[in-house]
């Protein structure tokens, strides 16, 4: 295997066994993004309001909220006993690390997305089963886009003392225009349209998603230097 | 590795330091530091706290850039992120960069992977045994004594076979046993022709295990001598007093 992807995945592989030890990750952003949903469950009326215009963002904001808690812990773990500092002493590029870190971010979402999606359908009372392959679609260029600007915001935050709340001031006004075209999509989705017709959105955010991975391939460099 | 030079056969320093100055804001935390070791050397750096040691180790491993002069390590220069450079160090701190929910093997297996070493495995149960671990190399680092840790953490910085190691207060935290095995370790290392640059408050313990000493004060090397030119015996009155003339 070339260099470059080897370390890319010892990077992946050493945070999915971290994480399969502890389950610290997974759990309390499946716990948070059930938590959103059940308040949002409790404070909407689905007897007045289409569980198919409210429940994308409701969707979108459970998986945020979580997904934020996630990077946040990603680089804390990086942090602790100095492992940042022993990673970054490796040879290794710095972009291998950012794309480990990216990567493994990636998998923790999406997991904990695929086991919230059977919650929300029941909740929502809504289909997704007719509609899950380009659910999934959107979800994942959604999910990429969140994981690779917040791979890289939460390397700069992990170093402040106000982490967990710089994190998210950094990152939501950053997240904006993927989380508006993720969200209007999963509405378009869930009435039933093929991703065909909705090809304006998609073009947005795979923009975005590339935005997001070059900014981030271009200053995670001076970012991870001290 | 192939494209590194071998230190040991260059006719040049393993080490070149000029004019390193580094500044926090106002506050000038280096103040042109230069020196220069050969291959195979041992420095010890003493000095007390805020004297700036850290912050040197730092630049010369590429951790931090220095806001003036320049550095050579191992025939590269310090700060232009060169890889192969950081192919060549190894460095210990008082932080142990190991993850407390893996284990010892775990840990240095992945440390292998990022050197992109053969036989990652085979190279870490080969270094844990070298620190006298191998029976505890399936236990999560985070029920290792601190000592333990330190050792494991040896392991990590030598796992590529560095030819230069910097050590930061490697002693920090130790009891007089781990201190003692840790000393014939990196006593071990230093017969293996490694150049060294240790920190230490540990006067006794530096003099004892460097050929070269340094003491730094105030971001500046307020004194720079082969051992062979002190008398070790001395050498406490010698700090004291360098210490009060730079105050």
């Amino acid at each position: 295997m070339h260099p470059y992807l080897n370390q890319i995945k010892a990077i992946v592989r050493k945070d999915l066994v971290t994480e399969l030890k502890t389950r610290e990750l997974f759990s309390s952003m499946f716990i948070f993004a059930v938590l959103v949903i059940i308040i949002f469950i409790f404070s909407v009326d689905l007897s007045i309001v289409k569980a198919n215009e409210v429940g994308p963002g409701v969707l979108w904001v459970a998986f945020l909220f979580a997904g934020t808690m996630g990077l946040n812990r990603s680089f804390m773990l990086e942090k602790e006993n100095g492992c940042l500092e022993g990673l970054i002493l490796t040879p290794a590029d710095r972009t291998a690390i950012y794309f480990g870190k990216l990567i493994s971010n990636l998998i923790f979402l999406l997991v904990m997305e695929i086991f919230i999606l059977p919650l929300f359908m029941i909740f929502f009372n809504v289909d997704l089963i007719a509609h899950l392959g380009p659910l999934l679609v959107v979800i994942f260029m959604g999910t990429l886009g969140f994981c690779a600007i917040g791979t890289l915001l939460s390397s700069l935050s992990s170093n402040l003392k106000t982490r967990e709340i710089m994190l998210p001031i950094l990152l939501y006004p950053l997240i904006v225009p993927v989380v508006i075209a993720v969200v209007k999509m999963t509405g378009q989705v869930l009435d039933g349209k093929s991703l065909g017709a909705m090809m304006n959105w998609i073009g947005l955010t795979l923009a975005f998603d590339i935005i997001y991975i070059g900014v981030s391939i271009l200053t995670i460099d001076h970012i991870l230097e001290e | 590795m192939t494209d590194s030079p071998d230190p040991l056969a260059s006719p040049d320093p393993a080490i070149q330091a000029t004019g390193i100055h580094k500044a926090f804001g106002v506050v000038q935390a280096l103040r042109g530091i230069s020196f220069s070791l050969d291959a195979g050397d041992f420095l010890t750096i003493f000095g007390p706290n805020g004297a700036g040691k850290t912050t040197l180790i730092k630049i010369l491993t590429g951790l931090t850039s220095a806001s003036g002069g320049t550095a050579k390590v191992a025939g590269f220069e310090v700060g232009n992120g060169d890889s192969r450079l950081r192919r060549e160090i190894g460095v210990i701190a008082h932080a142990t960069c190991l993850y407390a929910d893996l284990s010892a093997l775990e840990n240095l297996v992945f440390y292998a992977n990022m050197y992109n070493l053969e036989n990652p495995e085979d190279r870490a149960i080969e270094a844990i045994k070298e620190v006298g671990l191998e029976g505890r190399m399936h236990d999560r680092i985070g029920t290792f004594s601190r000592g333990m840790q330190q050792r494991i953490s040896i392991a990590r910085a030598v796992i590529h076979d560095p030819s230069i190691l910097f050590l930061d207060e490697p002693f920090t935290g130790l009891d007089p046993h781990g201190s003692r095995v840790l000393k014939e370790y990196l006593h071990s290392l230093h017969t293996k022709k490694r150049t060294i640059i240790m920190t230490t408050h540990d006067l006794s313990c530096g003099m004892e295990m460097g050929d070269k000493v340094a003491v730094q004060m105030k971001g500046r090397f307020a004194l720079f001598e082969n051992k062979d030119n002190l008398d070790t015996g001395g050498f406490e009155e010698l700090y004291f007093e360098t210490i009060n003339n730079g105050n």
